[in-house]
């Protein structure tokens, strides 16, 4: 296994049930990525009220993680936990079906 | 397509030295097709419909490359790896303790079909894996299997085409050696969508599966090579448990070894016909019709060979080797010593259980194994029920040109339809690549029939051009004195030059008298189906008679039968028609029919 150079942040308290959990894997330069950061960051002081975990993977710095988690395009957003795992790609600027997508609804 | 580019040279395997880097693609026969293997750091493209081999030579590629400690990296977007892991233990791959070893890493790229798409996103997920891969692990060859799979995420003609090019730009940077694969439709053409990988690649391979006549074949063709010349044609190619095996079709007799020192026939009378034998890395064709001793006389051949010490490889298409063994004691010809010596190997197969090239490869593999100095196939008329005769002719050519490139002697039998058609001895026009032909027919006269042998062509060598009674004893075979028709022998050489002319006057008449008696069991069987004809005619007319006497009977009991019932007042009625009967029937039914 990789070091990880997740770049993790963590809101709210781990009180109510299981974890929220996003990870977005991203290239630092490239637009699409820097789009979908912002949309999520958006989309997460909208939507997203309840305690979650966020973490940001640059596949360039750690591939290993985008291997586990068969990554093969980017920008690529997974819902990891709670499950059912769920995945998204592209830019997240359809902030409607990424909400649904997410359960955020 | 397939237009060669200006620099490109003439199809020769001299220029290879001068083409660019190569890399041996590990897989038998097509580095020979390919004049050294794939371009090194650059894209070859491999395209084919499913089920055509495209995935195990991917694999073969990476697996030759992995065992030899250069490492690679097996990207499959259609199967899990563990799949892949165990079909190529079928293969007797074990891909597992390569991917221990580091040499191998297989990654089952699974697209989720699930997933949710909002806006745009590119290949880069995969790119920055297959880097920290190739960097982690050093390789420099990758495949990446059904790249097609992949594209489908794009949904989208024109970004399927830039996340291949970005693919395309990725493996040039990283000077990768690279196979891609791509499923065509059935028809074999590349789907018009993914047509520019065949200008983005630097080396376009397509395979091909397909059944013609009940027989599977497959066939792989290059359709292009940047910077290199390759063999064009289509080559016919094998998938067996040890891999991929490509036959690759070489310009016919290339390479053949000049005719060897002299090789007994296996019988004296016969040696001294073809002037002290056959020849060593000749083709010797022994044709005639059914049950002339085609095969009594190969395998009198070939137990000579195996008491001198030599190895005979037989290839049988027509009996089993049980069979054979039993059916060859007979004529006293024991051919269980030599098996069990292992002087003589017999392989027999029914033609028509695999393709031509499965035919050709377990030949070719057997010679390389058993290493024999003579090759027997018994009967080459059956190669016909591999498929075509276009694959039969391919197998027997490729058959023979590689027994000549070794120098060993090739014996072919062959089964003609009849005396009509002498001339399709050689059959399907493998004429050119025979030395020998020895034929083999009977002969009905004076109420008796005779096999008849006669050498009708020796490369190389004075023969007899005369035909000689042979004879199938139960002590083998015997070759009898000249043949004259009448009886008698001719002897001594003074009147040599009458001789000739009187052989050829007599066999002049034996054909005169062939065809006299063929004409009269011609004109025999006309008259037959004349008197046929005319005995048929009789028959109905008697048959027509007897029904109309049948119905005549009928008609009168009827007639009786009311005469009773009208009873003692008809008497003088009955009277009458008692009467007219006496007269006679010819009355008796102009009475009916009024």
């Amino acid at each position: 296994m990789n070091q990880s150079d997740r770049k993790a942040e963590t809101k709210g308290t781990e009180a109510q049930g299981e974890t929220y959990i996003l990870r977005l894997f991203m290239v630092d330069d490239e637009p699409n990525s820097r789009q979908a950061r912002e949309n999520l960051e958006r989309l997460q002081q909208t939507y997203l009220k309840r305690p979650h975990k966020k973490e940001i993977v640059d596949v360039l710095e750690d591939f290993q993680t985008a291997l586990e988690n068969n990554v093969l395009v980017t920008p690529c957003l997974i819902l990891v936990s709670p499950l059912p795992k769920v995945t998204v790609f592209g830019n997240l600027n359809d902030t409607k079906r990424v909400v649904a997508a997410l359960r955020l609804t | 397509m397939a237009k060669r580019t200006p620099g490109e040279k003439t199809e020769n395997i001299t220029t290879k030295a001068k083409e660019l880097p190569k890399v041996a693609a590990g897989i038998a026969g097509l580095d020979d097709v390919l004049y050294g293997g794939f371009p090194a750091g650059r894209t070859t493209l491999i395209s084919g419909g499913p089920g055509t081999g495209k995935t195990v030579c991917g694999m073969e590629f990476l697996y030759r490359s992995a065992v030899n400690g250069e490492p690679g990296i097996f990207v499959t977007f259609e199967e899990r790896a563990e799949a892949v892991r165990r079909n190529t233990l079928t293969l007797g791959w074990d891909l597992a303790s390569l991917e221990k070893r580091g040499k191998l890493f297989l990654f089952g790229a699974h697209v989720d079909p699930q997933a949710a798409i909002s806006g745009d996103f590119n290949v880069k997920g995969l790119l920055a894996i297959m880097e920290g891969k190739a960097k982690s692990m050093g390789a420099r060859r990758i495949v990446i299997d059904a790249v097609d799979v992949l594209m489908r995420i794009f949904n989208d003609p024109m970004r399927e085409r830039n996340e291949l090019y970005a693919l395309n730009d990725w493996l040039n940077d990283h000077e990768m050696t690279a196979v891609l694969t791509v499923k065509t439709s059935a028809g074999g053409d590349i789907m018009p969508r993914y047509e520019f990988l065949d200008y983005m690649a630097d080396c376009v391979i397509q395979l091909d599966h397909r059944v013609v006549e009940q027989v599977s074949t497959r066939r792989m063709r290059v359709i292009k090579y940047r910077g290199s010349s390759y063999m064009h044609k289509e080559h016919p190619f094998v998938i067996t448990d040890n891999g991929v095996n490509i036959i690759p079709i070489m310009t016919v007799g290339l390479q053949h070894k000049a005719l060897g020192a002299k090789v007994s026939a296996g019988h004296p009378r016969l040696d001294a016909m073809l002037d002290g034998g056959y020849r060593r890395a000749s083709c010797v064709l022994l044709s005639g019709t059914p049950g002339t001793g085609k095969t009594t006389l190969a395998n009198v051949f070939v137990v000579a060979a195996c008491e001198r010490g030599e190895k005979v490889l037989y290839i049988n298409f027509e009996e089993s080797e049980e069979a054979i063994v039993s059916g060859m004691l007979s004529p006293g010809i024991d051919l269980r010593p030599a098996l069990r010596d292992g002087k003589l190997r017999l392989m027999a197969a029914a033609p028509e259980v695999m393709g031509a090239e499965e035919h050709l490869f377990q030949a070719l593999r057997a010679i390389e194994a058993f290493q024999p100095d003579h090759v027997v196939v018994d009967a080459m008329s059956s190669c016909r029920r591999m498929g075509t005769e276009q694959a039969a002719y391919e197998y027997l050519i490729r058959l023979t040109n590689a027994c000549k490139e070794k120098g060993l002697t090739m014996i072919l039998t062959n089964q003609t339809a009849g005396f009509q058609n002498e001339h399709e001895i050689t059959g399907m026009e493998i004429s050119s690549i025979i030395d020998t032909v020895v034929f083999l027919r009977f002969i009905d006269i004076g109420g008796e029939i005779n096999r008849m042998l006669m050498i009708m062509k020796s490369r190389g060598q004075k023969s007899s051009n005369q035909y000689r009674e042979f004879v199938i004893t139960d002590k083998g075979i015997d070759v009898l004195d000249v043949y004259v028709g009448g009886g008698g022998v001719l002897t001594g050489a003074a009147r040599q030059e009458q001789e000739a002319s009187e052989a050829l006057e007599a066999r002049r008449k034996r054909v005169e008298i062939e065809l006299r008696e063929h004409e009269i069991k011609q004109k025999r069987a006309a008259l037959e189906a004349e008197i046929a004809r005319r005995r048929a005619e009789l028959e109905t007319a008697e048959a027509e008679l007897k029904a109309l006497q049948l119905e005549e009977g009928v008609v009168q009991e009827s007639r009786d039968i009311r005469g009773k019932i009208r009873g003692e007042d008809a008497n003088s009625l009955r009277l009458k028609t008692g009467g007219q009967k006496r007269k006679g029937r010819g009355a008796g039914r102009k009475e009916g029919t009024k």
